[in-house]
């Protein structure tokens, strides 16, 4: 019990060390200017992230509408055998380098939003495809036995057995995701896609800090919302007997 | 293993000693041995090649090092690894001498020769009449379908017609005061920021080729204005800054050898904006090597014997 509360304590020290090292980066940045941008240009600013948000939306919508239904899909007995096609079909997408996605796909769907949109879904399925297929193998196939005896049809074995035990996996893998999403949707500016990676993108052609910060933070900033709203999101959908956290 | 490494040490220093006699051999025969340097895109590869089939084929001994950023092959020549490369004037002006940037091409010339010269030790030799500087384009059917020649013209009809034309940028020309920016207040038009599509700076031809948009920067002797049936409007009232190519050298590298000044005079002659589009062109997109344009380049001008 001493041991875990000293345990505790260490890791309180830590965040406490991070925070204010975060906050005094923050302080340094703002009183250098390097925020200027955000006040002088505020109506681009928020047409930029605007822009940033809805890119990443938008590909997280269709990569969770994508990777949800085929992890169901290649985890049903039936279907086992096709999981090997999926998953590496996944890795490919996100093994091939964003940029080569961009600069392909805009063969056909030109520039702007669309190549984008794309190549972000392409980034974002596996992750969320991965765990999704893990987390429903993982179901102890006893309980399984148990559901089957109980007479529940395969459909309900998955809504109320299946999913709600790997909802944790599930949840982690969209949060790894769309995270990932936020800072790889800067790339977007390369094929005028908008965002903030705009902003970002001229302070590094500049070799401005004020662009660069003015970009950089808010995108990190937004991740980290992200990430905070989604684990709320975690608490409430996973079953409390499940939680490991 | 000890023997080994001796071993191994012994013939190195033997393919050193035998690699300093050749060289030694070589010079004796020839006016002088020269580095050649140059920067990593085509246009570079081209004037780097010209400048060292020249001077080869009169008399000197020529290394090349080629494939460098701005910054790099700047501090080459500063640190003595290259002795001559071909630099713009808009370039040093800006990023090395930290000068607001100048579109009169010979009074930027004469800025850069005179401040060069004095500060870093570095002559400039006659400029050509290559500028690579920015441009913007529209397709030509579309340009001569709304009577567009020259950027003027151009702010007109968006004065006119609000909205109607959308412009692809990259980030730089997007932001710089020598850019968008700068242009937009110099005569006086706004393609106001909703039309205005960021993006990487090669993109923009294929940007403008593709119907995306209406009007792109560009660099005005990239080989896609021709390949890709683009036209350079006229910047008929002088915004846009001179970026003319010349080729800088060290002081001492001319003490040394006083007569390359003059002896390099005939290909800043000869160059021009349109000659190196075209010289771009057959390397870009006829996909020949540098090697062999350039020698053709100069044979057809009569500067090989």
């Amino acid at each position: 019990m001493s041991r875990l509360n000293k345990n505790k304590i260490i890791a309180l020290g830590f965040k406490a060390v991070f925070w204010f090292l975060v906050l005094y980066f923050l302080y340094w940045a703002y009183s250098n200017g390097y925020f200027d941008i955000l006040f002088n240009q505020t109506d681009e600013f928020m047409t930029l992230l605007r822009q940033h948000m809805t890119l990443v939306a938008l590909s997280s919508t269709f990569a969770l509408l994508i990777a949800l239904p085929v992890g169901i899909f290649v985890t049903r007995p039936a279907f086992r055998k096709t999981e090997w096609f999926f998953m590496n079909a996944a890795n490919l997408g996100q093994t091939i380098p964003t940029i080569a996605i961009l600069a392909i796909v805009m063969s056909y769907l030109g520039i702007g939003y669309q190549p984008a949109v794309f190549a972000l879904t392409v980034f974002s399925i596996l992750p969320i495809l991965r765990n999704t297929v893990a987390g429903i193998s993982s179901v102890d196939s006893e309980v399984l036995d148990s559901a089957k005896g109980m007479g529940l049809t395969p459909f309900q074995i998955l809504m109320k057995i299946e999913l709600p035990n790997a909802s944790m996996p599930i949840i982690a893998g969209i949060r790894t995701a769309i995270v990932m999403n936020v800072g790889t949707a800067a790339l977007a500016y390369l094929v005028g896609g908008g965002g903030l990676g705009d902003f970002i993108f001229t302070g590094i052609m500049l070799r401005s800090n004020e662009y660069l910060m003015s970009g950089a933070v808010p995108v990190t900033v937004l991740a980290i919302l992200i990430d905070q709203v989604l684990r709320v999101v975690e608490k409430v959908v996973v079953p409390r007997s499940l939680r490991t956290t | 293993m000890k023997k080994m490494t001796f071993a191994l040490s012994a013939a190195a220093l033997a393919a050193l000693t035998a690699c300093g006699g050749n060289g030694d051999g070589a010079a004796e025969d020839s006016l002088g041995q020269i580095t050649v340097g140059g920067k990593n895109f085509t246009e570079q590869f081209v004037l780097a090649k010209i400048t060292s089939i020249y001077l080869e084929e009169n008399g000197y001994e020529v290394e090349e090092a080629t494939n460098m950023g701005s910054e790099v092959v700047r501090e080459a020549l500063v640190n003595n690894q290259i002795d001559l490369y071909w630099e713009y004037t808009g370039t040093a002006l800006v990023n090395y001498l930290g000068q607001e940037p100048l579109a009169e091409q010979e009074e930027a010339y004469d800025i850069v020769k005179e401040m060069d010269l004095e500060e870093n030790g570095i002559v400039w030799m006659d400029m050509a009449d290559l500028n690579n500087t920015y441009t913007l384009m529209m397709r030509e059917d579309h340009a001569e379908e709304l009577g567009l020649e020259s950027v003027s013209d151009m702010a007109d009809y968006v004065n006119d017609n609000p909205g109607e034309l959308n412009f692809a940028s990259d980030a730089e020309f997007a932001t710089r005061g020598d850019g968008l920016p700068g242009a937009e207040e110099y005569y006086d038009f706004s393609f106001g920021s909703d039309n205005v599509s960021r993006m990487d700076a090669g993109l923009t031809y294929q940007a403008l080729r593709d119907g995306d948009v209406s009007v792109a920067m560009g660099f005005s002797t990239d080989s896609r204005i021709v390949n890709f049936d683009l036209k350079n409007l006229e910047d008929d009232q002088g915004f846009f800054p001179a970026y003319n190519a010349a080729i800088s050298a060290r002081e001492e590298v001319l003490e040394e050898y006083p007569e390359l000044e003059e002896l390099l005079e005939p290909l800043a002659e000869a160059l021009d904006t349109d000659t190196m589009t075209e010289l771009n062109y057959e390397v870009d997109v006829e996909q020949r090597s540098e090697t062999e344009v350039a020698r053709e380049w100069l044979e057809e001008n009569g500067l090989l014997d």
